[in-house]
């Protein structure tokens, strides 16, 4: 395999990870979530604070890992006194202010400049084995992260949280706890974000404020979209799909010879036209969700 | 302090406009519509555009926003009424990816550039000890003629009472022969008009790039929904608040509480006091200032 498909396979796996974890909050349950990547940023964060601080690589995770759980606490909290579409500008807003704050602040992380010079997983291995290593761990955690997903959707607290997201109302008076089953879906599905942040830190040997533009948030929920809403495996192919889509833009600007605002121009009406192509002609994706059927 | 005053009613200008829009559409077509921040954006290029076409700004002004009313109406007619059928999260994430189309079309015509309106440069003056210039008085006119006019639309015309009947109860207002589909458009054209206007009187002051619709987005939705959405003079107020709140974090030396003679934070902090104070007034007032509806799950 060509390094740059290994390269886009091991992204698409880490996109993948946070595609399920969207469709866990979104899909699942119904959590309209603008603010992904704050959580996707505490992985990212976590591992760039035990760089600097000089800890292990391993305890960075663990910070990372602490962060999100706690932020996914407050979203949850968040969503315990409003509807959602105040939800999701809510959490838009958490995600910018987080943004900013790592943008202005030169003491914390670097600012805007970030911190570079972390360590890439598995350093140790001559560069071709390395590469391969990466992918293979990461498509590992992201079977890992389908597999708990999978569970999840299929398990009984799965069908309370479609419950949820259809009737809410039912859901409360058959006496489910909305709130408890919305605090678990958000620590589960953040800490399944910040791996996969903590992962790519240690992938791409940078960590700045401009990997959590909100654009980003967005290009995950294009992934959600075009594979499938609810549906795992949809979501999966989903991310693959965009990733690759995107990957090959620099080289379609390179046969057609065009200026390179091309490229952002391109991926913003990929991801944008994407999205608006499947809700209006397939809303429910190119893997729709199954309905019914056996769940035990 | 009279300066502080005016800076926080010239920000307010920039808000209030855009949120009045956001927040009128929302009344009739329940979700907030991200693509209003572009369609002012768009708005301010085609009024540039215009200008440069060799119009005089008194007529590329109103027919720019016009021209962006229909815009408006021809999205809601193709798309947004039928993502609505969906629900209204579906027609928010579809307003998402409309405006990210959108700043696709302008980076592709425009490119990253800052563009000025063609205006002479007049130095500022002295009013009452605070510095003023003759962009910002004119755009104070052109915003307070909208928003009267906006007012007089709907409290003193057919057209306006529609619009608070079908705001109100759609169905009911169906039913007693007000033609809805039309009223909503019409709405949706006002919206255009008023998000065109607010996008140019900002880039007669300023400067108008392709980012601008990033920018507005969060201080937009922030006045709209502390005025509570649905309610569109409410979000005037709620322009006022969120923008008094940003003048005084970047207008207010902090040095004094942290022991230094002088501390202030960085410009684009501004920004951030309003998103906190979103977050903390959707935690503890969802529903926003002006409200009694109970709206959660």
């Amino acid at each position: 395999m060509s390094d740059f498909l290994i390269h886009v396979s091991a992204v698409a796996c880490l996109y993948g990870i946070l595609a399920l974890a969207l469709n866990l909050q979104m899909g699942l349950s119904g959590l309209v979530n603008f603010g992904l990547i704050a959580l996707f940023g505490c992985g990212t964060y976590g591992a760039a604070f035990a760089h600097l601080w000089g800890w292990p690589p391993l305890a960075g995770l663990a910070l990372g890992l602490v962060f999100a759980a706690l932020l996914g606490l407050f979203f949850a909290r968040l969503g315990d006194r409003m509807s959602e579409d105040y939800w999701g500008i809510a959490t838009l807003s958490l995600a910018e202010i987080m943004r900013l704050v790592f943008t202005n602040e030169q003491g914390l992380a670097g600012g805007a400049q970030g911190v570079s010079g972390l360590p890439v997983t598995f350093a140790a291995l001559p560069a071709d084995t390395a590469a391969l290593a990466r992918l293979a761990l990461y498509a590992a955690l992201l079977v890992v992260a389908f597999v708990i997903c999978q569970r999840i959707a299929r398990s009984g607290f799965g069908l309370s949280l479609k419950l949820m997201r259809e009737e809410p109302q039912l859901a409360r008076a058959l006496g489910y706890d909305l709130a408890r089953s919305r605090r678990i879906v958000m620590v589960v599905s953040s800490l399944m974000a910040a791996v996969s942040g903590f992962l790519y830190a240690h992938y791409l040997t940078f960590v700045g404020p401009e990997q959590l533009m909100s654009h980003e948030t967005f290009l995950i929920w294009s992934m959600v979209i075009i594979g499938g809403i609810a549906n795992n495996w949809g979501v999966v192919a989903g991310a693959i799909l965009m990733q690759f889509a995107l990957a090959y833009v620099p080289f379609v600007k390179d046969w057609f010879d065009v200026p390179s605002d091309f490229v952002a121009a391109t991926r913003l009406i990929i991801v944008g036209g994407g999205i608006l192509a499947f809700l209006i002609w397939r809303p429910k994706g190119i893997f729709p969700e199954r309905i019914g059927g056996s769940h035990v | 302090m009279i300066q502080f005053l005016f800076d926080t009613v010239i920000r307010a200008l920039d808000l209030a406009l855009i949120a009045v829009a956001l927040s009128g559409v929302y009344s009739l077509i329940k979700f907030p519509n991200v693509a209003l921040v572009q369609y002012s954006v768009t708005g301010a290029f085609l009024g540039m555009l215009l200008q440069q076409a060799g119009l005089p700004l008194l007529v590329a002004l109103p027919l720019s926003a016009a021209l962006v009313g229909l815009l408006a109406m021809l999205f809601n007619v193709l798309l947004f009424e039928r993502l609505l059928e969906e629900g209204s999260a579906i027609a928010l994430i579809g307003s998402l990816a409309l405006s990210m189309i959108l700043s696709a079309v302008f980076l592709l015509a425009f490119g990253p550039a800052a563009y000025r309106f063609d205006l002479p440069v007049a130095p500022a003056m002295r009013f009452m000890g605070a510095r003023v210039t003759v962009h910002q008085l004119s755009t104070l006119a052109i915003t307070l003629v909208s928003l009267g006019g906006f007012a007089a639309i709907l409290f003193f015309t057919r057209l306006g009472r529609e619009m608070r009947a079908t705001a109100t109860n759609c169905v009911l207002a169906a039913a007693s022969g007000i033609g809805t589909r039309g009223v909503i458009n019409a709405t949706v054209f006002i919206s255009g008009v008023l998000a065109a206007l607010g996008g140019m009187t900002l880039a007669m002051r300023g400067s108008v790039s392709i980012d601008l619709g990033t920018q507005m987005l969060l201080p937009v939705f922030a006045a709209a929904i502390l005025g509570g959405l649905g309610n569109a003079l409410g979000a005037i107020a709620g322009a006022l608040v969120i923008s008094a709140a940003e003048t005084f974090v970047t207008n207010t030396n902090f040095g004094p509480l942290f022991g230094q003679d002088f501390l202030f934070a960085p410009a684009s902090y501004a920004q951030t006091a309003s998103f906190a104070l979103l977050v903390l007034f959707l935690l503890f007032r969802p529903a926003g200032l002006f409200t009694s509806e109970v709206n959660r799950v």
